[in-house]
Protein backbone atom coordinates (compact mmCIF):
# COMPACT_ATOMS: atom_id res chain seq x y z
CA UNK A 1 0.00 0.00 0.00
CA UNK A 2 1.30 3.47 -0.81
CA UNK A 3 1.26 5.86 2.09
CA UNK A 4 1.84 9.49 2.74
CA UNK A 5 3.81 10.57 5.76
CA UNK A 6 6.38 8.68 7.80
CA UNK A 7 6.45 5.03 6.96
CA UNK A 8 5.06 2.91 9.86
CA UNK A 9 7.58 0.75 11.68
CA UNK A 10 5.13 -2.18 11.75
CA UNK A 11 1.94 -3.15 10.07
CA UNK A 12 -1.28 -1.62 11.27
CA UNK A 13 -3.01 -3.58 14.06
CA UNK A 14 -6.66 -3.18 14.76
CA UNK A 15 -8.00 -2.20 18.16
CA UNK A 16 -8.03 -5.26 20.42
CA UNK A 17 -10.18 -6.55 23.24
CA UNK A 18 -8.90 -8.43 26.30
CA UNK A 19 -11.40 -10.33 28.42
CA UNK A 20 -10.31 -10.63 32.02
CA UNK A 21 -11.65 -12.93 34.72
CA UNK A 22 -12.11 -11.06 37.98
CA UNK A 23 -10.16 -12.44 40.92
CA UNK A 24 -12.03 -10.56 43.63
CA UNK A 25 -9.17 -8.11 43.84
CA UNK A 26 -8.06 -4.88 42.13
CA UNK A 27 -4.79 -5.76 40.36
CA UNK A 28 -4.71 -7.31 36.91
CA UNK A 29 -2.26 -7.85 34.08
CA UNK A 30 -2.84 -6.41 30.64
CA UNK A 31 -1.81 -8.40 27.57
CA UNK A 32 -0.47 -5.23 26.03
CA UNK A 33 1.61 -2.48 27.58
CA UNK A 34 -0.03 0.95 27.71
CA UNK A 35 1.17 4.43 28.64
CA UNK A 36 -1.76 5.68 30.63
CA UNK A 37 -5.30 4.98 31.73
CA UNK A 38 -6.78 6.77 28.73
CA UNK A 39 -5.13 4.28 26.37
CA UNK A 40 -7.72 1.69 27.28
CA UNK A 41 -11.44 1.48 27.83
CA UNK A 42 -12.34 -0.67 30.82
CA UNK A 43 -15.83 -2.16 31.04
CA UNK A 44 -17.34 -3.90 34.09
CA UNK A 45 -20.70 -5.47 33.40
CA UNK A 46 -20.77 -3.49 30.16
CA UNK A 47 -20.42 -0.21 32.00
CA UNK A 48 -17.47 1.89 31.00
CA UNK A 49 -15.22 2.91 33.85
CA UNK A 50 -13.83 6.40 34.21
CA UNK A 51 -10.05 6.55 33.59
CA UNK A 52 -7.85 7.52 36.55
CA UNK A 53 -10.94 7.46 38.81
CA UNK A 54 -12.20 3.89 38.47
CA UNK A 55 -8.86 2.56 37.34
CA UNK A 56 -5.29 3.42 36.52
CA UNK A 57 -2.99 1.76 34.03
CA UNK A 58 0.74 1.80 33.46
CA UNK A 59 2.66 -0.69 31.42
CA UNK A 60 0.89 -4.04 31.75
CA UNK A 61 -0.51 -3.24 35.18
CA UNK A 62 -4.21 -2.45 35.50
CA UNK A 63 -5.31 -1.32 38.95
CA UNK A 64 -9.04 -1.09 39.65
CA UNK A 65 -10.33 1.19 42.39
CA UNK A 66 -12.90 -1.43 43.35
CA UNK A 67 -12.64 -5.24 43.40
CA UNK A 68 -13.90 -7.23 40.44
CA UNK A 69 -15.39 -10.65 40.90
CA UNK A 70 -15.27 -13.63 38.58
CA UNK A 71 -18.99 -13.35 37.98
CA UNK A 72 -18.58 -9.85 36.59
CA UNK A 73 -18.31 -9.22 32.90
CA UNK A 74 -14.89 -7.60 32.78
CA UNK A 75 -13.03 -6.63 29.63
CA UNK A 76 -10.62 -4.04 28.24
CA UNK A 77 -10.56 -2.35 24.83
CA UNK A 78 -7.15 -1.09 23.80
CA UNK A 79 -7.55 2.35 22.23
CA UNK A 80 -4.02 2.53 20.96
CA UNK A 81 -1.33 0.05 21.59
CA UNK A 82 1.38 1.43 23.76
CA UNK A 83 4.04 0.07 21.45
CA UNK A 84 3.10 3.16 19.40
CA UNK A 85 3.74 1.62 15.98
CA UNK A 86 0.34 1.78 14.44
CA UNK A 87 0.34 1.82 10.68
CA UNK A 88 -2.17 3.50 8.42
CA UNK A 89 -5.34 1.61 7.65
CA UNK A 90 -5.95 0.60 4.09
CA UNK A 91 -7.88 3.19 2.03
CA UNK A 92 -8.09 5.58 4.94
CA UNK A 93 -8.02 9.28 4.20
CA UNK A 94 -4.73 10.99 4.87
CA UNK A 95 -5.11 14.27 6.64
CA UNK A 96 -2.82 17.24 6.40
CA UNK A 97 -1.61 16.59 9.90
CA UNK A 98 -0.17 13.29 8.73
CA UNK A 99 2.35 15.11 6.56
CA UNK A 100 5.02 17.14 8.24
CA UNK A 101 6.75 20.03 6.56
CA UNK A 102 10.03 18.31 5.98
CA UNK A 103 8.83 15.02 4.56
CA UNK A 104 9.48 13.85 1.03
CA UNK A 105 6.62 12.09 -0.70
CA UNK A 106 7.47 9.50 -3.28
CA UNK A 107 4.91 7.58 -5.23
CA UNK A 108 4.76 5.77 -8.53
CA UNK A 109 1.01 6.26 -8.61
CA UNK A 110 -1.06 9.29 -9.43
CA UNK A 111 -2.06 12.09 -7.13
CA UNK A 112 -5.54 13.38 -7.82
CA UNK A 113 -7.17 16.34 -6.21
CA UNK A 114 -10.27 18.37 -6.85
CA UNK A 115 -8.78 21.15 -4.77
CA UNK A 116 -5.95 23.58 -5.40
CA UNK A 117 -2.32 22.59 -5.52
CA UNK A 118 -0.23 25.23 -3.82
CA UNK A 119 3.45 24.88 -4.63
CA UNK A 120 6.25 27.25 -5.52
CA UNK A 121 7.86 24.94 -8.06
CA UNK A 122 7.42 21.89 -10.27
CA UNK A 123 10.43 19.74 -11.13
CA UNK A 124 12.63 22.29 -9.42
CA UNK A 125 11.72 24.90 -12.00
CA UNK A 126 8.92 27.22 -12.92
CA UNK A 127 5.39 25.89 -12.73
CA UNK A 128 4.33 26.46 -16.29
CA UNK A 129 4.56 28.61 -19.35
CA UNK A 130 7.69 28.85 -21.46
CA UNK A 131 9.24 25.81 -19.85
CA UNK A 132 10.91 24.93 -23.10
CA UNK A 133 14.04 26.99 -23.66
CA UNK A 134 14.26 25.63 -27.21
CA UNK A 135 12.71 27.74 -29.97
CA UNK A 136 10.93 25.87 -32.77
CA UNK A 137 11.38 22.50 -31.07
CA UNK A 138 8.42 21.10 -33.02
CA UNK A 139 10.12 22.13 -36.28
CA UNK A 140 7.08 24.16 -37.39
CA UNK A 141 8.88 27.20 -38.76
CA UNK A 142 11.03 26.95 -41.89
CA UNK A 143 11.39 30.51 -43.20
CA UNK A 144 14.40 29.75 -45.39
CA UNK A 145 12.69 26.90 -47.22
CA UNK A 146 11.46 23.36 -46.66
CA UNK A 147 14.05 21.36 -48.59
CA UNK A 148 17.71 21.82 -49.43
CA UNK A 149 19.80 19.53 -51.57
CA UNK A 150 23.55 19.00 -51.81
CA UNK A 151 24.36 20.24 -48.31
CA UNK A 152 28.05 19.86 -47.51
CA UNK A 153 28.47 22.54 -44.84
CA UNK A 154 26.57 23.91 -41.85
CA UNK A 155 23.06 24.84 -42.94
CA UNK A 156 19.66 25.41 -41.43
CA UNK A 157 17.19 22.55 -41.75
CA UNK A 158 14.40 24.57 -40.16
CA UNK A 159 14.57 27.77 -38.14
CA UNK A 160 16.98 27.57 -35.20
CA UNK A 161 18.17 24.04 -36.05
CA UNK A 162 21.20 23.33 -38.19
CA UNK A 163 22.83 20.27 -39.62
CA UNK A 164 26.56 20.76 -39.20
CA UNK A 165 28.59 19.01 -41.87
CA UNK A 166 32.36 19.09 -42.00
CA UNK A 167 33.51 16.98 -44.94
CA UNK A 168 31.23 14.13 -43.98
CA UNK A 169 29.03 13.28 -46.93
CA UNK A 170 26.44 15.21 -48.85
CA UNK A 171 22.95 15.67 -47.47
CA UNK A 172 19.45 16.64 -48.39
CA UNK A 173 17.75 18.36 -45.48
CA UNK A 174 14.07 19.06 -45.17
CA UNK A 175 11.12 19.94 -43.01
CA UNK A 176 9.40 16.57 -43.15
CA UNK A 177 5.72 15.91 -42.48
CA UNK A 178 6.64 12.52 -41.03
CA UNK A 179 6.36 13.00 -37.27
CA UNK A 180 5.18 11.16 -34.16
CA UNK A 181 1.58 11.55 -33.04
CA UNK A 182 0.91 15.07 -31.83
CA UNK A 183 3.49 16.64 -34.09
CA UNK A 184 3.14 17.84 -37.67
CA UNK A 185 6.78 18.18 -38.66
CA UNK A 186 10.25 16.89 -38.10
CA UNK A 187 13.68 18.06 -39.23
CA UNK A 188 15.16 15.46 -41.54
CA UNK A 189 18.58 14.79 -43.03
CA UNK A 190 19.19 12.20 -45.73
CA UNK A 191 22.59 11.14 -46.95
CA UNK A 192 23.01 11.40 -50.71
CA UNK A 193 26.77 10.87 -50.85
CA UNK A 194 28.19 8.56 -48.22
CA UNK A 195 31.43 8.77 -46.27
CA UNK A 196 32.22 5.44 -44.65
CA UNK A 197 35.68 6.48 -43.50
CA UNK A 198 35.59 9.99 -42.05
CA UNK A 199 38.91 11.76 -41.69
CA UNK A 200 39.92 12.73 -38.16
CA UNK A 201 38.45 16.24 -38.31
CA UNK A 202 35.21 15.33 -40.11
CA UNK A 203 31.99 15.89 -38.24
CA UNK A 204 28.24 15.51 -38.62
CA UNK A 205 25.91 16.91 -36.01
CA UNK A 206 22.49 18.47 -35.48
CA UNK A 207 22.25 21.44 -33.17
CA UNK A 208 20.57 24.58 -31.86
CA UNK A 209 22.24 27.54 -30.18
CA UNK A 210 21.27 29.77 -27.26
CA UNK A 211 21.86 33.35 -26.22
CA UNK A 212 23.47 33.75 -22.81
CA UNK A 213 20.86 36.21 -21.59
CA UNK A 214 18.21 33.51 -22.07
CA UNK A 215 20.03 31.03 -19.82
CA UNK A 216 20.58 33.10 -16.69
CA UNK A 217 17.85 31.22 -14.82
CA UNK A 218 20.04 28.11 -14.91
CA UNK A 219 22.34 29.83 -12.38
CA UNK A 220 25.38 28.11 -13.88
CA UNK A 221 28.60 29.16 -12.26
CA UNK A 222 26.97 29.33 -8.82
CA UNK A 223 26.37 26.82 -6.06
CA UNK A 224 22.67 26.97 -6.96
CA UNK A 225 23.19 25.74 -10.53
CA UNK A 226 20.02 24.10 -11.81
CA UNK A 227 19.68 20.73 -13.47
CA UNK A 228 18.41 20.73 -17.04
CA UNK A 229 16.34 18.02 -18.66
CA UNK A 230 16.36 17.40 -22.38
CA UNK A 231 13.76 15.41 -24.25
CA UNK A 232 13.19 14.73 -27.94
CA UNK A 233 11.83 12.34 -30.51
CA UNK A 234 14.25 10.72 -32.92
CA UNK A 235 13.81 8.40 -35.87
CA UNK A 236 16.76 6.92 -37.70
CA UNK A 237 17.16 4.47 -40.54
CA UNK A 238 19.69 2.50 -38.50
CA UNK A 239 20.25 1.53 -34.89
CA UNK A 240 23.19 2.72 -32.89
CA UNK A 241 24.42 5.21 -30.31
CA UNK A 242 25.01 8.94 -30.57
CA UNK A 243 26.15 11.50 -28.02
CA UNK A 244 24.03 14.42 -26.88
CA UNK A 245 26.14 17.33 -25.64
CA UNK A 246 25.07 20.29 -23.53
CA UNK A 247 27.84 22.64 -24.45
CA UNK A 248 28.61 25.84 -22.57
CA UNK A 249 30.39 27.88 -25.20
CA UNK A 250 31.08 30.82 -22.89
CA UNK A 251 32.93 28.70 -20.34
CA UNK A 252 34.32 26.13 -22.78
CA UNK A 253 32.75 23.29 -20.82
CA UNK A 254 30.45 20.43 -21.79
CA UNK A 255 28.61 17.46 -20.42
CA UNK A 256 27.23 14.63 -22.52
CA UNK A 257 25.12 11.52 -22.52
CA UNK A 258 24.87 8.67 -24.98
CA UNK A 259 21.52 7.88 -26.56
CA UNK A 260 20.68 4.55 -28.15
CA UNK A 261 18.46 4.22 -31.18
CA UNK A 262 16.94 0.85 -30.46
CA UNK A 263 14.77 0.29 -33.54
CA UNK A 264 15.39 1.46 -37.07
CA UNK A 265 12.75 3.60 -38.79
CA UNK A 266 10.78 3.98 -35.56
CA UNK A 267 10.01 7.14 -33.62
CA UNK A 268 11.58 6.89 -30.15
CA UNK A 269 11.24 9.31 -27.24
CA UNK A 270 14.43 10.05 -25.33
CA UNK A 271 15.09 11.96 -22.12
CA UNK A 272 18.32 13.09 -20.51
CA UNK A 273 18.98 15.07 -17.34
CA UNK A 274 22.21 16.93 -16.73
CA UNK A 275 23.10 18.40 -13.35
CA UNK A 276 23.85 22.09 -13.19
CA UNK A 277 27.39 23.33 -13.65
CA UNK A 278 28.61 25.21 -10.60
CA UNK A 279 31.75 26.37 -12.38
CA UNK A 280 30.83 27.68 -15.79
CA UNK A 281 28.61 30.76 -16.01
CA UNK A 282 26.82 31.99 -19.13
CA UNK A 283 27.52 35.57 -20.15
CA UNK A 284 24.48 37.79 -19.74
CA UNK A 285 24.42 39.06 -23.30
CA UNK A 286 23.09 38.35 -26.79
CA UNK A 287 26.07 36.29 -27.84
CA UNK A 288 26.35 32.59 -28.53
CA UNK A 289 26.49 30.97 -25.10
CA UNK A 290 25.50 27.34 -25.54
CA UNK A 291 24.75 24.49 -27.89
CA UNK A 292 22.42 21.57 -27.58
CA UNK A 293 24.07 19.23 -30.05
CA UNK A 294 23.56 15.70 -31.27
CA UNK A 295 26.85 14.22 -32.52
CA UNK A 296 25.82 11.81 -35.28
CA UNK A 297 29.17 10.90 -36.79
CA UNK A 298 32.72 12.12 -36.78
CA UNK A 299 36.37 11.36 -37.16
CA UNK A 300 38.68 10.42 -34.34
CA UNK A 301 39.01 14.04 -33.22
CA UNK A 302 35.41 13.79 -32.05
CA UNK A 303 34.66 10.11 -31.41
CA UNK A 304 37.82 8.45 -30.16
CA UNK A 305 37.45 9.42 -26.51
CA UNK A 306 34.77 9.08 -23.88
CA UNK A 307 31.57 10.99 -23.45
CA UNK A 308 31.94 13.70 -20.81
CA UNK A 309 29.63 12.46 -18.06
CA UNK A 310 30.57 15.39 -15.84
CA UNK A 311 31.37 18.95 -16.83
CA UNK A 312 34.83 19.39 -18.26
CA UNK A 313 36.58 21.42 -20.91
CA UNK A 314 35.38 20.39 -24.34
CA UNK A 315 37.67 20.06 -27.27
CA UNK A 316 37.52 19.34 -30.96
CA UNK A 317 40.63 17.23 -30.78
CA UNK A 318 40.48 14.86 -27.81
CA UNK A 319 37.50 12.77 -28.80
CA UNK A 320 35.29 13.96 -25.96
CA UNK A 321 32.64 15.83 -27.91
CA UNK A 322 31.22 12.68 -29.51
CA UNK A 323 33.03 10.03 -27.52
CA UNK A 324 30.03 7.74 -27.35
CA UNK A 325 28.95 8.09 -30.96
CA UNK A 326 29.09 4.83 -32.89
CA UNK A 327 26.05 5.46 -35.09
CA UNK A 328 28.22 6.36 -38.09
CA UNK A 329 25.34 8.11 -39.81
CA UNK A 330 26.22 8.77 -43.43
CA UNK A 331 28.30 5.65 -43.89
CA UNK A 332 25.80 4.61 -46.55
CA UNK A 333 23.76 6.55 -49.05
CA UNK A 334 20.12 6.77 -48.15
CA UNK A 335 20.60 6.80 -44.38
CA UNK A 336 18.27 9.23 -42.64
CA UNK A 337 17.68 10.79 -39.26
CA UNK A 338 14.80 12.94 -38.02
CA UNK A 339 14.23 14.98 -34.89
CA UNK A 340 11.23 16.75 -33.42
CA UNK A 341 9.73 17.65 -30.05
CA UNK A 342 13.08 18.90 -28.81
CA UNK A 343 12.77 20.41 -25.34
CA UNK A 344 15.28 21.73 -22.82
CA UNK A 345 13.87 22.72 -19.46
CA UNK A 346 14.97 23.56 -15.96
CA UNK A 347 14.73 20.70 -13.48
CA UNK A 348 15.55 17.06 -13.10
CA UNK A 349 12.37 15.71 -14.65
CA UNK A 350 11.64 15.85 -18.36
CA UNK A 351 8.02 16.80 -18.92
CA UNK A 352 5.74 16.46 -21.94
CA UNK A 353 6.61 18.75 -24.84
CA UNK A 354 5.38 22.32 -24.49
CA UNK A 355 3.48 22.97 -27.70
CA UNK A 356 3.31 26.58 -28.81
CA UNK A 357 1.29 28.04 -31.65
CA UNK A 358 2.85 28.58 -35.05
CA UNK A 359 2.44 32.32 -34.55
CA UNK A 360 4.33 32.26 -31.28
CA UNK A 361 7.15 30.17 -32.65
CA UNK A 362 7.39 32.35 -35.76
CA UNK A 363 7.73 35.51 -33.67
CA UNK A 364 10.43 33.90 -31.55
CA UNK A 365 12.27 32.73 -34.66
CA UNK A 366 12.19 36.21 -36.16
CA UNK A 367 14.69 37.44 -33.60
CA UNK A 368 17.19 35.36 -35.57
CA UNK A 369 15.82 35.25 -39.10
CA UNK A 370 13.17 37.22 -40.96
CA UNK A 371 12.03 36.35 -44.43
CA UNK A 372 10.68 39.81 -45.20
CA UNK A 373 9.24 38.81 -48.51
CA UNK A 374 9.03 35.61 -50.47
CA UNK A 375 7.40 34.90 -53.77
CA UNK A 376 3.90 33.73 -53.00
CA UNK A 377 1.95 35.87 -55.41
CA UNK A 378 2.91 38.26 -58.14
CA UNK A 379 4.47 41.52 -57.05
CA UNK A 380 4.33 40.93 -53.32
CA UNK A 381 5.77 43.98 -51.59
CA UNK A 382 8.17 44.07 -48.71
CA UNK A 383 5.89 45.02 -45.88
CA UNK A 384 6.34 48.50 -44.49
CA UNK A 385 9.13 49.41 -46.86
CA UNK A 386 9.34 53.07 -47.77
CA UNK A 387 11.89 54.36 -50.22
CA UNK A 388 12.70 56.91 -52.83
CA UNK A 389 15.11 57.40 -55.67
CA UNK A 390 18.33 59.21 -54.92
CA UNK A 391 19.90 58.86 -58.41
CA UNK A 392 19.04 57.36 -61.77
CA UNK A 393 20.35 54.00 -60.56
CA UNK A 394 19.68 54.03 -56.83
CA UNK A 395 16.75 53.67 -54.46
CA UNK A 396 17.12 53.75 -50.71
CA UNK A 397 14.67 51.87 -48.52
CA UNK A 398 13.83 51.98 -44.83
CA UNK A 399 12.29 48.68 -43.73
CA UNK A 400 10.97 48.32 -40.18
CA UNK A 401 11.67 44.80 -39.00
CA UNK A 402 8.82 42.63 -37.68
CA UNK A 403 10.68 41.88 -34.45
CA UNK A 404 13.79 43.46 -33.01
CA UNK A 405 16.52 41.13 -34.11
CA UNK A 406 19.36 39.80 -31.98
CA UNK A 407 21.88 41.96 -33.77
CA UNK A 408 22.03 44.08 -36.92
CA UNK A 409 21.22 41.54 -39.63
CA UNK A 410 22.96 40.56 -42.83
CA UNK A 411 20.67 40.29 -45.85
CA UNK A 412 20.37 37.99 -48.80
CA UNK A 413 18.02 38.60 -51.70
CA UNK A 414 16.84 37.25 -54.99
CA UNK A 415 14.69 38.55 -57.85
CA UNK A 416 13.52 41.82 -56.37
CA UNK A 417 12.25 44.87 -58.25
CA UNK A 418 11.66 48.46 -57.28
CA UNK A 419 8.42 49.97 -58.48
CA UNK A 420 6.59 53.30 -58.37
CA UNK A 421 3.35 51.45 -59.27
CA UNK A 422 2.93 53.66 -62.36
CA UNK A 423 5.75 52.71 -64.65
CA UNK A 424 7.28 49.32 -65.28
CA UNK A 425 9.12 47.85 -62.34
CA UNK A 426 12.91 47.87 -62.49
CA UNK A 427 14.97 44.87 -61.48
CA UNK A 428 17.56 45.35 -58.79
CA UNK A 429 21.13 44.39 -59.58
CA UNK A 430 22.45 44.74 -56.04
CA UNK A 431 21.13 45.43 -52.57
CA UNK A 432 23.40 46.46 -49.72
CA UNK A 433 22.82 47.31 -46.08
CA UNK A 434 24.12 50.61 -44.79
CA UNK A 435 25.59 49.85 -41.39
CA UNK A 436 25.73 53.58 -40.61
CA UNK A 437 21.97 53.71 -40.38
CA UNK A 438 20.68 50.14 -39.97
CA UNK A 439 19.93 48.68 -36.56
CA UNK A 440 18.38 45.50 -35.14
CA UNK A 441 15.01 47.31 -35.47
CA UNK A 442 15.19 49.01 -38.86
CA UNK A 443 16.87 47.92 -42.05
CA UNK A 444 18.33 50.64 -44.25
CA UNK A 445 19.33 49.38 -47.67
CA UNK A 446 20.49 50.79 -50.98
CA UNK A 447 19.02 49.12 -54.05
CA UNK A 448 20.97 49.45 -57.26
CA UNK A 449 19.38 49.17 -60.70
CA UNK A 450 20.80 49.61 -64.18
CA UNK A 451 18.83 52.80 -64.98
CA UNK A 452 15.44 54.44 -64.98
CA UNK A 453 15.01 55.74 -61.45
CA UNK A 454 13.56 59.22 -61.04
CA UNK A 455 15.21 61.12 -58.22
CA UNK A 456 12.98 61.86 -55.21
CA UNK A 457 10.16 59.67 -56.54
CA UNK A 458 8.75 57.12 -54.10
CA UNK A 459 9.45 53.47 -54.78
CA UNK A 460 8.68 50.26 -53.00
CA UNK A 461 10.53 46.97 -53.04
CA UNK A 462 8.72 43.88 -54.30
CA UNK A 463 9.23 40.44 -55.78
CA UNK A 464 9.18 40.15 -59.53
CA UNK A 465 6.58 37.93 -61.09
CA UNK A 466 8.72 35.16 -62.49
CA UNK A 467 10.54 33.28 -59.80
CA UNK A 468 11.49 33.00 -56.15
CA UNK A 469 11.94 36.59 -55.15
CA UNK A 470 12.95 36.91 -51.53
CA UNK A 471 14.66 39.09 -48.95
CA UNK A 472 16.10 37.38 -45.88
CA UNK A 473 17.49 39.09 -42.80
CA UNK A 474 19.88 36.93 -40.78
CA UNK A 475 20.96 37.58 -37.20
CA UNK A 476 21.44 33.96 -36.16
CA UNK A 477 23.93 32.76 -33.62
CA UNK B 1 30.71 27.14 -45.23
CA UNK B 2 33.75 28.48 -47.07
CA UNK B 3 34.02 32.02 -48.34
CA UNK B 4 34.68 32.65 -52.00
CA UNK B 5 34.74 36.45 -52.02
CA UNK B 6 34.42 39.36 -49.62
CA UNK B 7 34.37 42.95 -50.85
CA UNK B 8 33.72 46.22 -49.05
CA UNK B 9 30.78 48.36 -50.14
CA UNK B 10 30.38 52.11 -49.56
CA UNK B 11 26.85 53.40 -49.29
CA UNK B 12 26.11 56.36 -51.59
CA UNK B 13 23.68 57.74 -49.04
CA UNK B 14 23.97 58.51 -45.33
CA UNK B 15 27.70 58.12 -45.60
CA UNK B 16 29.22 61.61 -45.18
CA UNK B 17 32.73 60.29 -44.58
CA UNK B 18 32.68 57.90 -47.54
CA UNK B 19 33.29 54.92 -45.26
CA UNK B 20 32.86 51.24 -45.90
CA UNK B 21 29.30 50.48 -44.78
CA UNK B 22 28.96 46.77 -45.55
CA UNK B 23 30.67 43.78 -47.12
CA UNK B 24 29.48 41.94 -50.20
CA UNK B 25 30.00 38.29 -49.33
CA UNK B 26 29.90 35.24 -51.58
CA UNK B 27 30.10 31.75 -50.10
CA UNK B 28 31.34 28.73 -52.00
CA UNK B 29 27.76 27.62 -52.65
CA UNK B 30 27.34 30.95 -54.47
CA UNK B 31 24.91 32.32 -51.91
CA UNK B 32 25.43 36.07 -51.55
CA UNK B 33 25.01 38.33 -48.54
CA UNK B 34 25.27 41.98 -47.66
CA UNK B 35 26.94 41.96 -44.27
CA UNK B 36 27.05 44.82 -41.76
CA UNK B 37 30.39 45.52 -40.09
CA UNK B 38 29.06 44.26 -36.78
CA UNK B 39 30.97 41.85 -34.57
CA UNK B 40 28.56 39.17 -33.46
CA UNK B 41 26.85 38.92 -36.82
CA UNK B 42 27.79 35.37 -37.78
CA UNK B 43 28.63 36.31 -41.36
CA UNK B 44 30.89 39.15 -40.28
CA UNK B 45 32.53 36.88 -37.70
CA UNK B 46 33.11 34.32 -40.46
CA UNK B 47 34.75 37.01 -42.57
CA UNK B 48 37.02 38.02 -39.69
CA UNK B 49 38.03 34.39 -39.23
CA UNK B 50 38.63 34.10 -42.96
CA UNK B 51 40.86 37.18 -42.82
CA UNK B 52 42.70 35.75 -39.82
CA UNK B 53 43.60 32.81 -42.02
CA UNK B 54 45.41 35.13 -44.43
CA UNK B 55 42.63 36.19 -46.78
CA UNK B 56 41.87 39.76 -47.77
CA UNK B 57 38.66 41.73 -48.14
CA UNK B 58 38.65 43.53 -51.49
CA UNK B 59 38.40 47.30 -51.45
CA UNK B 60 35.16 49.00 -52.45
CA UNK B 61 34.70 50.28 -55.98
Amino acid sequence: MSTLGQKPATQHVSTEKQTITGNGGTSYTLQQSVSQAADIEVFVNNTRQEPTVAYTANGTTLTMTGAVNSSDSFYVIFQGKAIQTAGLPVDAAITASAITASQTITSTGNITTSGTVNTPSINGGQIGGRRNLIINGAMKVAQRGTSFTSQTGDSFVVDRFKLGVTALGTWTTSQSTDAPNGFAYSAKAECTTADASPASSDLLYFYSRFEGQDLQQLKFGTSDAESVSISFYVKCSKTGVFTVNWRNQDAGRSIGSDVTISSADTWEYKTITFVGDTSGAFNNDNGWAANLEFILNGGTNYTSGNTLTSYASHSNSNGTRGGGTTLALGANTGETIQFTGVQLEVGSQATPFEHRSFGEELQLCKRYCQQLVTFQSNYESVGGAAGWGFSSTGVLQYIPLDVQMRIEPAISHNDLDVSDDINAAIATTAIAVNANVSSPRVLYINCTVSSGITQYRSYHLRTNDTSDGKLICDAEL
Amino acid sequence: MSIKLAKYVKSPTHNPNDENTSIYLVYNDDSTWSVPLTVGNRHYDAILEWVAHGNTIEEAD
